[in-house]
């Protein structure tokens, strides 16, 4: 029963309606949840990670696990923004149907598919600006985002459910036109490595080049100055407090060092390895003679969301946790946390307190 | 099994809003909803105009390289918008953000074009050696 067809809709009729048959829509679909999968979990982790509940404990090795696991975050995003218009473009027909409601069953599947595309778009959209750090809307984004994954995440099981019958649907005839279905999804699969490829250099070293919508420039990006942190020069008077005791630079530079090639892997997908030097946290614990535990440690940053965290207690007694003094062989610059610096294995970014002046166990 | 999986889904989605429900403004709304309403009015329109020109206007043997090299472009001229148009961004920070992006974004698009192109040209030239029946 044909009621009307908008004319968008029809003069392109003959190629849409060869790509929207169930079969490729499933296809796609398949391809779209994987990535939305990965998406998920890496999220979830990524935010357990920065707010542990007690039963979360994250492991200190590999250094990199951190770095993997928000890379593929970042880059699954990145590639399900053409799958999910891919997707769409398979279906599109059916935003036409009529009746607009046939039963009731019928408008709850609508409303999910509306929830499931707001969901989606919002968390492909933001998460993609807020990989480039561009703040478009007033809300704040880490909470809005990870609330929203949710929905996505729920909508998508309805989805799923509603539709799982189709996952059986034979592969169509395809009628020969300018892209047959394999040509189709080709192109679907060609236009998401070209994504993944056009950006994956932030986090893969060796496509650093050819990732020219990558944002990363540097070989060690700094993601906050010491200018916009409200840190000007540290003077000499500077005291490390570890508990009870107090160490000045000289001081800390004289106890034995440990160097160690670790990432800086920041949640907003780019991460960069160095050789950093300093000493471990667990030997300055142990020189102020507290207990390792939870380490509450503390910025010179006047204000700001991390400027002050807490390193878990598995970090904390890791031997490659340090408070850096030198990045590459080089007495740490100001922008990278000079007088000293916190970097711990597989850690976010964020985490990796620059301009530490206080350690404290909290438990 | 559906139902498991529906019913799950309903619960998850349950506690996506209930953790949303603080945050809700108006702005938050209209990101939400302005997601599928660019696509279903802007973007989808946009796309099949263009397919549909390209099968008007484009001679038969260039139609699906012409196609997929659009495509192409279109995916990356989406993934540039954060890194082109920044009126909203922080200050800026040493290392991050601050390439020629514009330069990238035609440099990918010509290379992708030329891609496609010759990916095209094999795929003939073996046809014509091959041909199927």
């Amino acid at each position: 029963m044909k009621v009307f067809r908008l004319p968008v809709v029809r003069l392109p009729v003959v190629k849409v309606s060869r790509e929207s048959s169930p079969h490729t829509a499933t296809r796609i679909g398949l391809w779209l949840g994987i990535a939305f999968g990965l998406c998920f979990v890496t999220g979830l982790l990524s935010h357990y990670i920065q707010h542990p509940p007690g039963w979360f404990a994250w492991p200190t090795r590999p250094v990199g696990l951190y770095r993997i696991t928000q890379g593929v975050h970042v880059t699954s995003g990145v590639a399900a923004i053409p799958l999910l218009l891919a997707k769409l473009w398979t279906v599109y027909p059916k935003l036409f149907e009529r009746p607009l409601v046939k039963s009731v069953p019928h408008a709850l599947e609508r409303g999910s598919i509306l929830v499931l595309l707001g969901a989606s778009f919002f968390e492909l959209v933001t998460g993609l600006f807020n990989a480039t750090q561009n703040y478009p809307w007033q809300f704040f984004f880490p909470p809005a985002h990870y609330a929203v994954a949710w929905i996505a995440v729920g909508a998508l099981l309805v989805h799923i459910a509603v539709k799982l019958p189709l996952m059986r649907t034979p592969a169509e005839e395809v009628r020969r036109g300018t892209l047959s279905r394999r040509g189709f999804l080709l192109t679907t699969g060609g236009a998401a490595a070209v994504a993944v490829l056009a950006t994956a250099g932030g986090t893969v070293p060796w496509l650093r080049s050819v990732s020219v919508l990558g944002t990363r420039s540097a070989e060690l990006p700094v993601n906050r100055t010491a200018t916009a942190a409200g840190v000007s020069t540290v003077d000499s008077d500077w005291r490390l407090t570890v508990g009870a005791r107090q160490f000045s630079r000289a001081e800390l530079e004289a106890l034995p060092q440990t160097t160690a090639e670790l990432p800086i892997a920041c949640v907003e997908g780019w991460s960069a390895s160095a050789r950093w030097t300093g000493v471990p946290v667990r030997d300055l614990l142990a020189l102020a003679g507290v207990e390792p535990g939870d380490v509450r440690v503390e910025s010179l940053e006047r204000d700001g969301l991390y400027r002050a965290g807490t390193l878990p207690a598995a970090h904390a007694r890791d031997p490659l946790t340090l408070l850096a003094l030198k990045v590459d062989g080089e007495t740490l610059p100001l922008d990278h946390g000079y007088p000293c610096r916190l970097i711990a294995p597989s850690r976010p970014g964020v985490t990796q307190t620059k301009w530490v002046t206080r350690l404290d166990v909290i438990r | 099994m559906r139902w498991v999986i529906g019913a799950l889904g309903i619960a998850i989605s349950a506690w996506g809003a209930y953790l949303l429900l603080p945050l809700i403004d108006v702005n938050l709304a209209l990101w939400f909803i302005g997601g599928p309403v660019v696509h279903d009015v802007l973007l989808a329109p946009l796309f099949g105009g263009l397919g549909l020109l390209i099968s008007r206007w484009v001679p038969e043997p260039w139609r699906a390289p012409v196609q997929v090299g659009g495509v192409l472009t279109g995916v990356l001229v989406l993934l540039a918008v954060p890194l082109l148009w920044r009126p909203f961004a922080g200050p800026a920070n040493p290392g991050l953000n601050d390439r020629d992006h514009l330069v990238g974004l035609l440099v990918a698009v010509v290379v992708s074009w030329l891609g496609v192109l010759t990916a095209n040209l094999i795929g003939r030239a073996l046809r014509r050696r091959h041909p199927r029946v």
